[in-house]
């Protein structure tokens, strides 16, 4: 179906045509920020309950915050994963850019993996005594011991992450340069 | 039981907090450099703003670890317990920036790949446009040889038809509407008179002498579109007439509407003369021949008449009646016998002498005889003699009574008239080697209707008796039999103005050396 829509009383265009839809699509973000107010005002007039003006937190509301940006991290990596693969770039330092978004998502899960496994490790089973160069792990061999003590060579991803994310934009660049020269 | 050391994990993570530090900003220079290049490229926008802050990210996560080893490390628990939160709110914020600008970019992204959609579009539709412009490049540089070579084609065309125009000898010319000639060529001027500089304004109505061809000139051409081979007559600047041939086409637009004509004159005058001319040398040729059929026929009986009443008179007496009587038949037999010699004279079958004569001598014999009379009726004679006149080939007794002839006639004609001016003159024409010899009175001259008919045998127009009308004749066949040419001019044309009176001209071919070598 073509739909046409006012674009400042100049042109009409169709969104049905493959080159408007991303105007149309910015069109309508336009359009949903300008309702946004108002429907939050209308929530809250139809549904008044108790309006608590300051709300306290309680102390885990950090590192669930922390997760949910473990989590959001991984989701726009992987929509950047999946951009660059539709994109159909030339460059072949897209493709490094693609192992970056892998290996960064694989340290995210990682992350997430240790500070929650942080959380419900039995704290006596990390031992220094006093030095903390000299601390070990030291208990039962448990699925929640063994990926804690995993999970803490996080490097192992990122490092290799940022690697790629180098010879990535190191390839971008070459790729532009010589595009530019022919 | 498990019992791992932590010190591997301590090192590698402060190891690999460095090198993430040192490799985000190692990726944040590529970005910078991209931008640098083409800094209206979107996408390296967003790539520089992504390293920024993984680059920010990285620096944030990294310090933070190698603070919490080295307070650690130093037994400085306590502290790394305070700054703890700030470094995990700062990398969770630089996180969810991180990941909002991934997300916030991809609507640019998109913005960018429907640009360079566009872009490409354009490009292609460029790539097409430069196409059609090499193309309507080539047609026009096509067009631009085709208008040079049409232009160098006109222009010879335009030269070949101005040096026709130009260089013909017959008269081409071009008028409007309004019969006014805008153009005519220079033997056209020349043929009425006029010359280039002059650059007369001339309509067509005034160069036609008879209203009636120019009624059937614009007839034609209105009717049928063009006129050919219309003999006319147009009128010279000095007011002589032309005799010309003319062929004429008209020129109309898409409505048929009169806008001109073009036409070509080719001046037959001179043909004319010389046509009127043969039908008079013929003309003059069979009535000669007639005459000498007639005179050789009346020549024996006129002799035994003559011959048998001259016999009589011897047996009367001239006293008698008889005796006269005969002696009107001897006398008018004779007068006969003079007419039959005049008409052998003028077919030629009378015998010539062949000498060299100068023909002002003749001039002057025949003026010495002639002269006194002619003054006694106040006819005064004047003379014009060529000094360098060559002598001519002839019978000096038949050309003396030639200009006899033209002198009693311009007697006669002066006579009437109470006296007049003889003009007699000769001259030599070296471009046709001819001698011309002029007799000119200012009597009444010739009428034009008789003009034609002046060298018929027996036309007179003198009362009975008074002339035979073989005078001019004879005087046509004489200057006939020396190939000569004889011209008269009723009234006289003197600097372009008629003067009552007539000239003849006789036109001698001058001898040649050889002949006259031969005759002496």
């Amino acid at each position: 179906m073509w739909v046409t829509a006012d674009c400042g009383g100049q042109v009409n265009r169709s969104c049905g045509k493959p080159e408007h839809v991303a105007w149309c699509a910015m069109n309508l973000i336009k359009k949903i920020h300008r309702i946004h107010p108002f429907f939050l005002l209308f929530l809250i007039l139809v549904f008044p309950g108790n309006a608590w003006a300051v709300q306290s937190h309680g102390a885990p509301e950090g590192l669930y915050v922390h997760q949910l940006a473990h989590v959001f991290y991984t989701a726009a990596l992987c929509y950047f994963f999946w951009n660059i693969h539709r994109s159909k770039f030339k460059s072949p330092g897209w493709r490094l850019l693609q192992v970056f978004c892998v290996l960064m998502v694989c340290w995210n899960i990682m992350a997430f993996t240790d500070h929650t496994l942080a959380a419900v490790i039995n704290s006596a089973h990390i031992t220094g005594g006093g030095d903390y160069l000299a601390t070990r792990l030291r208990g039962p061999a448990t699925a929640v011991n063994i990926w804690y003590y995993i999970t803490k060579l996080d490097h192992i991803f990122s490092v290799p992450a940022l690697f790629f994310l180098y010879l990535g934009m190191k390839g971008i660049y070459k790729s532009s340069v010589k595009e530019e020269e022919v | 039981m498990i019992d791992l050391p932590m010190l591997p994990a301590i090192l590698i993570d402060m190891a690999g907090s460095f090198v993430i530090i040192v490799l985000s900003f190692l990726s944040l220079r590529y970005a910078f450099l991209l931008t640098r290049r083409q800094p209206e490229n979107f996408l390296w926008g967003f790539l520089f703003y992504f390293c920024l802050t993984l680059a920010c990210f990285s620096v944030s996560r990294a310090v933070g670890h190698l603070l919490k080893q080295i307070l650690l490390i130093s037994g400085r628990s306590e502290q790394w317990h305070i700054l703890a939160p700030y470094s995990g709110g700062f990398n969770t914020l630089l996180m969810i920036s991180l990941a909002a600008v991934i997300l916030y970019y991809h609507k640019g992204i998109e913005g960018y790949r429907a640009i360079q959609k566009k872009a490409r579009s354009l490009t292609h539709a460029n790539a097409q446009l430069e196409v059609a412009a090499e193309k309507l490049q080539r047609l026009n540089q096509n067009l631009e040889e085709m208008v040079e070579e049409r232009t160098m084609e006109l222009s010879a065309s335009e030269k070949k038809f101005r040096n026709f125009f130009t260089n013909s000898k017959d008269m081409v010319y071009f008028c409007d509407s309004a019969n006014t000639l805008v153009n005519m060529n220079a033997a056209g001027l020349e043929m009425l008179g006029y010359s280039l500089e002059d650059d007369p304004k001339l309509q067509l109505n005034a160069i036609f002498h008879n209203e009636d061809d120019l009624d059937q000139y614009f007839e034609t051409i209105i009717s049928v579109g063009f006129v050919e081979d219309l003999e006319v007559e147009f009128v010279r600047s000095d007011g002589t007439v032309l005799y010309v041939l003319l062929s004429a086409t008209g020129i109309f637009d898409d409505d048929r509407q009169f806008l001109g004509c073009e036409g070509i004159a080719k001046d037959l005058t001179r043909l004319r003369t010389m046509m009127e001319q043969l039908a008079s040398s013929e003309k003059m040729a069979s009535v000669g021949q007639m005459a000498a059929g007639v005179a050789h026929e009346i020549n024996t009986p006129l002799g035994v008449i003559l011959g048998y009443s001259q016999l009589m008179m011897d047996d009367f007496s001239p006293e008698s009646e008889e005796g006269q009587n005969l002696e009107v038949i001897e006398r008018q037999a004779k007068a006969c016998r003079k007419i039959v010699a005049d008409l052998l004279k003028f077919s030629r079958q009378s015998e010539s002498k062949r000498e060299n004569i100068s023909i002002n001598e003749i001039l002057d014999d025949v003026l010495a005889v002639t002269e006194h009379s002619l003054n006694m009726d106040h006819i005064y004679v004047h003379r014009d003699f060529s000094n360098d006149l060559p002598t001519v080939v002839g019978d000096t007794e038949k050309i003396r009574q030639v200009f006899v002839n033209f002198i009693n006639n311009a007697h006669h004609a002066m006579e009437e008239e109470d006296g007049g001016d003889l003009f007699l003159s000769s001259r030599y024409d070296h471009s046709a080697n001819q001698v011309t010899a002029t007799v000119r009175d200012t009597g009444h001259g010739i009428a034009e209707d008789v003009l034609a008919k002046i060298f018929d045998p027996f036309f007179t127009t003198k009362s009975v008796g008074k002339g035979t009308g073989l005078g001019l004749s004879v005087s046509y066949g004489i200057i006939q039999e020396h190939d000569g040419i004889i011209t008269v001019e009723s009234p006289v044309k003197i600097d372009g103005k008629d003067v009552s009176g007539t000239a003849f001209h006789v036109k001698f071919p001058a001898a040649s050396e050889e002949s006259e070598s031969a005759i002496q």
